[in-house]
């Protein structure tokens, strides 16, 4: 009797109003699809482009096949001052530029967003550098005065790209452990801030540590003669994988297609450089080719509460052909990818669209699906490989209780 | 030590011949020669918990490596482990607290611990608790040095502390030692009276005119069953005979010799009869960290047989059938083929052994496993000697009982300390 309503009539006005009021047609252009609309974002994902996710832009520039010289040269076409957006130097760059530029303010966005371009680096890395150079720069005195200052700039950070589950993760990992180390013993404050600082700089190493014990603890788990499914472009993911070819198992990848980051293009390329023999299949062949898939490997953008995760658009799907086929499905993430959140279904989530291209133009009635991301539930997973060790879904929730209370 | 080395190898040999039946013998006697190894391991005055650790983790190698299958040595080792660096804990938080207030009161004159870094008795304190918890999100930007070196910290800290306090050490070194084979006398006594306090949580489970299935016989839901019936339960048991061993036969027999009115079937038959029980209850040889059993051949299908007529599929396990390892390919690592003469006489079908195919080997093979893996979603409630648990809660329980640093047993280089 109470079916669902037809709320689409309804949320398409709403639709209509939102539309009359910005600006974005659908692209039409084929290569490189991305970039105007990824340098816009980068200002502020709030203004031109009002729903696009910042960090799945950023995830597509990581996977796109386009060099960093090439974007310097299309950037001078199109007639932009190269402003440093567009540099990848990785070393100390918002710290000299402050140094040099005192009139300058110190935004910690900006330096954010010098880190997270790098595609080695995961995003809650990022987020606690960027939260570092806070420190570094504060002219606080007492502890509570870098605790707000902190607080500051983490809500300012959290603020801006509303979609990255890393990002706030990370954020209020650290500003928990500043809250803690506090309350401990150092009496001096520079000691304290010292260690801070260095404790934030060494996050990076703990990251690739935390790879590592991912990549060792779940080697059990991949026997020879195995054939893995994997979804989505996880550095995380690629460590198990690098590390089983190393150490001479014999085992097969097949990747799906991962439209429209093409995901598993990059992945191929990277495995084949392993000389790990792999197979590429477009999305709708994942129950095609299920029945000769002996396990199937994710990363996580986000561990949710209930054990489920949030994962690059196709992961639920992917998850549920394999519970029906009884085929394991498991997730190699992070601690620190834990997030407090708690979504009952999919639409639960804050909207995290990215622009698709089709290759072709479509007509503007047509809608676009372009969530970029979908939660998959708890049952349809098996078992989470973590730096904490193995996992089942419902110990998370445990560990996340005992993080924050 | 020649003597304890010559327990330690007949106790191989023992295991390497699987001489000893079952999981709870196998338990006590590891505890018991594990004890042995501890009263007999002379401990420097520092680092003692770091060289009783070597010690067991020296023989548990030996223990593990001679039969693998059998999971119960390993856990025991662990849990000794774990004993060890839960009382060294808690004696170094003891012996801290006490130095603190001495510390305070020297503080003034003493100058000539400036070269060690100003560590207070609290950061001390902490760091040795934070390398006990497993790693967790809390540790996680902390600086967690390796596990058993916070013991030689720890005690080169109070090193520094004055030398009025060796008479304190000395004593702290018997106490070490005393309060870990206290509590390993505790373990052996858990692991002996597991089956009692399982079956003490009978009453809760069985109820009056109640139909219960199980196969093959175990002792704990002999004794389980039997304490109901003490209680004036009146119940039905169905008992499948476990084939090849034919153990059912037997526990059939105890049964109605305690007064029991049972019905002995064939694993066949499970499948026809299960629709007309109420519960499944069984015994496990091992219990997984994700919650999985492994259990004696047949019991998969049990399992299916009950989710797919839901019934309750009850597994009763003593605590030191937990063990933290995560199975990966357990019908293969973590199974037993035993001889195939159970299903066979060797007389009747020799002749079929003996021709080839060409390549020369025979026709027919016979496959006797011993144990099968139940995957946890076919389980619905673990009785252990602490209550009835979710297959989804024993990592709680592993993470009461174990340390993660344990899991790899093995002998630590020898470091120059």
């Amino acid at each position: 009797m109470w079916r669902r309503s037809a709320s689409f009539i309804l949320d398409n006005q709403q639709r209509r109003k939102d539309v009359a009021s910005s600006s974005k047609p659908e692209s039409i252009s084929l290569s490189p699809p991305q970039l105007s609309s990824m340098a816009d974002a980068f200002q502020n994902p709030n203004s031109s482009n009002p729903k696009n996710s910042a960090y799945y832009q950023t995830r597509a520039a990581h996977h796109g096949v386009v060099t960093s010289d090439w974007l310097a040269q299309a950037q001078a076409a199109v007639g932009r001052p190269p402003d440093d957006q567009a540099s990848s130097e990785p070393e100390v760059p918002a710290a000299a530029a402050a140094a040099s530029e005192p009139g300058r303010p110190f935004c910690v966005i900006d330096e954010f967003n010098n880190w997270r371009k790098q595609p080695d680096l995961a995003e809650a890395v990022a987020a606690i550098r960027a939260l570092a150079t806070v420190i570094r720069s504060s002219e606080a005195t007492t502890m509570m005065e870098l605790e707000i200052e902190l607080k500051k700039a983490s809500d300012s950070l959290k603020s801006w790209d509303t979609t990255s589950i890393s990002l706030t993760a990370g954020c209020d990992l650290f500003t928990r452990y500043v809250t803690r180390t506090s309350a401990l013993e150092y009496e001096d404050f520079n000691s304290a801030k010292s260690r801070l600082i260095e404790r934030a700089e060494k996050f990076g190493e703990i990251s690739y540590k935390a790879r590592r014990i991912i990549a060792m603890v779940s080697q059990d788990f991949i026997f020879d003669g195995c054939t893995i499914l994997v979804h989505g472009f996880s550095r995380v993911v690629l460590e198990v994988l690098k590390t089983a070819a190393q150490s001479k198992k014999l085992f097969r990848v097949f990747c799906t297609e991962g439209r429209p980051d093409r995901t598993g293009l990059r992945l191929s390329n990277e495995l084949a450089k392993l000389d790990v023999p792999v197979k590429l299949l477009i999305d709708s062949a994942v129950a095609y080719t299920m029945d000769e898939v002996d396990m199937v490997f994710v990363g996580a953008d986000g561990v949710v509460e209930s054990g489920g995760i949030i994962n690059m658009m196709g992961t639920y799907q992917i998850a549920l052909v394999a519970h029906s086929m009884n085929k394991p499905v498991y997730v190699a993430a992070e601690s620190y990818k834990f997030a407090r959140l708690y979504p009952l279904d999919q639409k639960d989530m804050a909207p995290a669209l990215r622009p698709i291209d089709f290759g072709v133009p479509i007509p503007s009635k047509v809608e676009v699906e372009r969530s970029a991301r979908d939660y998959t539930p708890p049952q349809y997973l098996t078992l989470l490989f973590t730096d904490l060790g193995v996992l089942t879904p419902s110990v998370v929730s445990d560990e996340l209780i005992q993080l924050y209370l | 030590m020649p003597d304890m080395q010559a327990l330690v190898n007949e106790f191989l040999v023992k295991l390497k011949k699987r001489k000893i039946e079952g999981s709870q013998a196998t338990a006590k006697q590891t505890a018991e020669l594990i004890r042995s190894v501890i009263s007999q391991q002379r401990v420097p005055y520092s680092n003692q918990a770091g060289a009783l650790m070597d010690a067991v983790n020296a023989v548990g190698e030996q223990l593990i490596a001679a039969n693998p299958v059998e999971l119960a040595v390993g856990n025991i080792v662990r849990r000794v482990l774990h004993i060890i660096r839960e009382e060294y804990l808690s004696l170094t938080t003891a012996a801290v607290a006490g130095l603190n207030l001495l510390s305070v009161s020297d503080d003034e004159d003493d100058t000539e611990h400036d070269d060690h870094p100003v560590l207070s008795a609290a950061a001390v304190a902490a760091a040795a608790r934070s390398t006990l918890r497993p790693p967790s999100l809390q540790t996680l930007l902390e600086d967690v040095p390796d596990a058993t070196a916070i013991p030689r910290t720890s005690s080169s800290g109070g090193d520094s502390e004055g030398k009025s306090k060796s008479a304190d050490k000395s004593s702290r070194t018997r106490k070490l030692k005393h309060d870990v084979i206290e509590a390993v006398n505790e373990l052996i006594q858990d692991i002996s009276t597991c089956h009692e306090q399982i079956a003490e949580q009978a009453v809760e489970h069985i109820h009056q005119n109640e139909v219960i299935l199980t196969l093959g016989s175990s002792r704990t839901v002999l004794e389980f069953l039997c304490a109901a019936k003490e209680k004036k339960r009146s119940f039905r048991v169905f008992v499948a005979e476990g084939a090849p061993r034919y153990q059912g036969h037997l526990l059939a027999k105890e049964l109605v010799s305690r007064g029991l009115q049972t019905t002995l079937i064939t694993d066949s038959a499970v499948f026809a009869m299960i629709s007309r029980v109420n519960m499944v209850i069984v015994g496990a040889h091992a219990v997984m960290a994700n919650g999985g059993v492994i259990a004696p051949v047949g019991l998969n299908m049990v399992a299916l047989a009950a989710q797919r007529h839901a019934v309750p599929f009850v597994v009763l396990a003593g605590s030191h059938k937990l063990c933290p390892l995560y199975p990966h390919n357990p019908e293969v690592l973590l199974n037993e083929l035993r001889s195939p003469s159970e299903l066979l006489d060797f007389g009747e079908f020799s002749e079929c052994m003996d021709f080839g195919s060409g390549t020369g080997s025979p026709l027919l093979h016979v496959v006797n496993p011993t144990f099968d893996y139940v995957p946890p979603k076919l389980v619905s409630l673990f009785i252990t000697d602490t209550g009835g648990h979710n297959p989804s809660y024993m990592y709680r329980l592993i993470a009461d009982y174990y340390s993660a640093d344990d899991l790899v047993v093995q002998r630590r280089p020898a470091t120059g300390s």
